[in-house]
């Protein structure tokens, strides 16, 4: 369902009678590319299926619009480095910061009304917004993939000495262990985080203690979509071009990784963002056709496992 | 003297650093109208919870009728005897009130399990919701939905449904908070008309009603029983009045 | 006491028990209509008989939703899978088609047990993620099983994106399929749909209705009356995947050619839609909201294009207007004007 574009990696393995030397530098070859793009891969995900986590694990509110706030986060930054020139980065924190707006003011506005209506609700609402959003993207930007050309000091390789790996890749994982460990930082040693952490254990409890959850929801619902759109735009070249569908297509796989990571947790997120991302990429590496049916599988055997993810509560 | 019609055996629960049951052993003898009294976090309704199957202990056993059922479900431990009613209103807020009955009397009755046949091919499950309706006095409530009803009658429809069960352990768990006191006689006559078998134990902040009802209390501290007795024994002990002292008066 | 149980039962509250099953005249009218468009409008049939299918379609999704209160965004998997059960049949000598539909049922209640029972122990978000994961896995699954294999040589299987064409025999020996003039293809799927129709009716009005209704409203005390809450939700999950089965047969039949649409989550989430829009735990919505959802994606696409996207805009805004201030649906409107017209209080129950 997801078209997968590995962006210049050598999809075949080597298949011809090779020598045994060979064959040892093939496999840590081979296994150097699947952790490089693997764990880049994850690292997109996490990026943008953290916000999911921590605002279902608050709010317990199923939002599946999610992936439009991803979405809509890439078409701004591809809007403003291709016809305006803004440079890469400084394009993404234009686009945190104004989906991060467009967050705060759809979760004053609509999701407030639902939190405390059914689940089905929450559901319909939010997917009737990931439609009106596709429609809207493709009526103003039509459906054709949008490319951006990276700044020269993503674009390239780096030599690691037993191999060459694309710095684009290198940036991703660090990019995500940085956004991981500050916001790991920010929950667990700032206040706010401190107040986030305890409407995720108990909102009640909570709101008793005077924290004023209205407005930590609101701040970090404007947060995680941000971050999604953050990953929308570091996403674009590893989806090989962004489409309007994009925040129906990759719907699931966020859910995937916040459920199986368990809701309202950081650390959860991360590692289900690796096992999955990795799993994803491996699954595609060897078989082209069909690999994309071992994430489902992961995820059905860890979910029968642990129905409340690898890291929730029970 | 035959056996407790429900026992604890060290029944122990612990969340974390807090224990909220600590080895609790307790008896509850047939025809027993029993209170369960402590101050506020003494763990009262998770005794409850634990006895009913909705928590599952560390350790310890739960006997009914002297089987061990500390390992069956909350709804097999119902098939098996038990009923309970929640502290808040656990109701079917959509239905109506002779509707709320209806699911409990069609579980009971091994009904409600029918595919093919339509509803009122069983008259005699609508007859004694109805029954139960009007024991408790909600007959003119029937067609209104539980949303609708007030706090107090929703209440009485709550301890209706625990009656629906034909229980020999009925577990209430402050039943006559938020019955208006004009309304509460109804809720205490209805349990006095109970088979005289049936054990009750009763979970209550309002004294009033526990020296009213009970012929015996448990009183409750951090998990642990502090002492059982006559209600007059309880009355008198000094340990008891220590430990409600830093207790708002209540009742 | 006899008498007294019986003065009891002659309350309204009461009677609206024991009579609930009882048919009103009202409920000839979908059947009625149905037959009229046959004759009424003969260049439309082929839409006609797609509105059946998937009236049936979300009749059996409002089982499980509306009833039990599974929110599912999965049940292409059984809808896909009676789709594919009947045409893989048809493709490979089998033709019959009758017996395909029985075949249909059958695999997709296999596959309801297999998957009913590991999803319904969880709810919330984890059930509607592995229902999502378990219809895409067969759509993924189905794709790459376009061409398989045997012994050396590669035949086509599901024939993916491409799909499949073939044909079925006549039903009953007797009534030739017609993928031109879609008389048969139309009275085909209104039997069966009818009949799938009277077996969701009886179910809902049985005492395992009102049970699937209470897990609805207040599971917690489901478990505190006694009740066994997954085996009846497993029940009502199976049954309700086999309807899925056989809608997706009928599908598939009536045009003799099946492509992975069948298993497209696009499709999992219109059908969840169509309930919504009619309203969700009352049969009727069901009709409503499938021939309304058809009728208007049809015309919005023929009218006004596919490109730019009006139909997903529209489909969008109105899921957000109906969520927001029509919760209960088309047939909650109507229902609301009717009932504050006659004083009774509207109540979701059947």
């Amino acid at each position: 369902m997801q078209t997968f574009v590995l962006g210049g990696t050598p999809l075949a393995k080597g298949g011809t009678a090779a020598a045994q030397e060979t064959t040892m530098e093939d496999a840590v070859n081979t296994i150097t590319t699947i952790l490089v793009f693997g764990i880049a891969y994850a690292m997109l995900l996490f990026i943008i299926s953290v916000g999911l986590s921590i605002t279902m694990g608050l709010m317990g509110f199923v939002n599946l619009a999610h992936g439009t706030f991803a979405m809509v986060g890439g078409y701004l930054t591809v809007k403003l480095v291709v016809p305006v020139g803004v440079p890469y980065l400084a394009a993404l924190v234009i686009a945190f910061i104004a989906v991060a707006a467009l967050g705060a003011v759809m979760e004053l506005l609509l999701y407030r009304r639902l939190y405390n209506r059914p689940e089905l609700d929450q559901v319909l609402l939010t997917i009737g917004i990931v439609f009106a959003s596709v429609a809207l993207v493709t009526f103003v930007w039509g459906n054709n993939p949008q490319n951006i050309q990276l700044p020269p000091i993503l674009t390239g390789d780096l030599d690691l000495g037993f191999k060459r790996i694309p710095v684009y890749r290198a940036f991703m994982i660090g990019a995500g262990a940085v956004i991981a460990a500050a916001l790991f930082y920010g929950l667990e040693r700032t206040r706010i985080g401190a107040q986030i952490r305890a409407a995720v254990d108990n909102r009640r409890m909570a709101q008793s203690c005077g924290i004023n959850t209205a407005r930590l929801f609101t701040l970090t619902f404007a947060l995680g979509s941000g971050m999604a759109a953050i990953g929308g735009g570091l996403g674009i070249q590893i989806v090989g071009g962004l489409k309007p569908v994009f925040a129906f297509e990759y719907l699931v796989l966020f859910l995937i990784v916040v459920a199986v990571g368990g809701l309202g947790n950081i650390r959860g997120t991360f590692f289900a963002a690796l096992l999955l991302g990795i799993i994803d990429f491996a699954g595609k590496y060897f078989l082209p056709e069909g690999g994309s049916f071992f994430i489902y599988l992961v995820t059905f055997v860890v979910l029968l496992w642990r129905p409340q993810g690898l890291f929730g509560r029970a | 003297m035959s056996q407790p019609a429900l026992e604890t055996r060290d029944l122990h629960k612990a969340f974390g650093a807090l224990v909220v049951a600590n080895d609790i052993d307790f008896a509850l003898q047939p025809g027993a109208r029993h209170a369960i009294i402590g101050p506020n976090g003494a763990g009262k309704t998770t005794f409850v919870n634990l006895i009913t199957g909705v928590l599952k202990p560390d350790s310890g056993h739960v006997l009914l009728g002297g089987k061990d059922i500390t390992a069956l479900a909350q709804a097999e431990r119902v098939k098996r005897g038990i009923a309970r009613t929640f502290q808040i209103n656990t109701l079917f807020g959509g239905l109506t009130v002779l509707e709320n009955l209806y699911l409990a009397v069609s579980e009971h009755m091994g009904v409600a399990g029918l595919m093919f046949r339509p509803a009122g091919a069983r008259p005699d499950v609508v007859a004694e919701a109805v029954r139960l309706m009007e024991m408790l006095k909600l007959g003119d409530d029937a067609r209104t939905t539980i949303a609708e009803l007030p706090y107090g009658r929703q209440r009485l429809v709550e301890i209706a449904i625990a009656l629906a069960l034909e229980p020999k352990v009925l577990l209430l768990d402050e039943p006559a908070a938020g019955v208006p006191s004009a309304e509460s006689h109804i809720l205490l006559d209805a349990v006095a008309g109970l088979p005289p078998e049936v054990a009750v134990l009763i979970i209550e902040h309002d004294m009033d009603v526990v020296f009213r009802f009970a012929h015996s209390i448990t009183v409750l501290v951090s998990g642990a029983v502090l002492i059982t007795g006559t209600p007059d024994e309880i009355a008198d002990n000094a340990e008891v009045r220590a430990v409600y002292l830093g207790e708002q008066a209540r009742g | 006491m006899p008498s007294q149980q019986h003065a009891g039962l002659n309350t309204a509250a009461a009677q609206d028990l024991m009579r609930g099953h009882r048919f009103r005249w009202y409920e000839v009218l979908p059947w009625v209509i149905a037959i009229a468009v046959f004759f009424a409008f003969p260049g439309y049939r082929l839409l006609a008989t797609q509105i059946l299918v998937m009236i049936m379609f979300a009749l059996s999704l409002d089982l499980i939703v509306g009833y039990a209160g599974i929110v599912s965004l999965g049940h292409t998997a059984f809808f896909g899978t009676g789709a594919y059960t009947a045409a893989l049949l048809a493709n490979n000598g089998w033709g019959e088609p009758l017996s395909a539909l029985l075949a249909a049922a059958v695999m997709a209640a296999i596959l309801g047990v297999i998957s009913g029972w590991i999803i319904l122990r969880t709810h919330g978000l984890t059930l509607l993620m592995l229902t999502m994961a378990f219809s895409i896995m067969l759509y993924e699954l189905a794709k790459d099983l376009d061409v398989i294999k045997i012994g050396g040589e590669e035949v086509t299987f599901t024939g993916g994106f491409d799909g499949i064409n073939f044909s079925n025999d006549a039903i009953l020996g007797l009534f030739e399929f017609d993928a031109v003039w879609y008389g048969v293809n139309y009275w085909y799927a209104l039997v069966i749909l009818f009949a799938g129709f009277l077996v969701i009716r009886t179910i809902v009005h049985a005492p395992f209705g009102r049970a699937l209704i209470g897990i609805r409203e207040n599971v917690d005390r489901m478990h505190a009356v006694g009740s066994p809450v997954f085996r009846r939700k497993l029940v009502v999950y199976v049954i309700s995947a086999a309807i899925a089965g056989v809608a997706g047969a009928i599908f598939v039949q009536v045009q003799g050619n099946i492509t992975i649409g069948v298993y497209e989550f696009e499709l999992a989430g219109n059908v969840l839609i169509m309930i919504i829009l009619g309203g969700t735990g009352r049969l009727y919505g069901a009709f409503i909201g499938a021939t309304v959802f058809t009728i208007l994606e049809n015309f919005t696409e023929h009218v006004l294009g596919t490109d730019p996207p009006y139909w997903e805009l529209t489909v969008g805004l109105t899921l957000v207007l109906t969520v927001l201030f029509a919760p209960r649906g088309l047939l909650g409107i109507f229902e609301s004007v009717f009932a504050s017209r006659s004083g009774r209080t509207a109540g979701r129950t059947a």
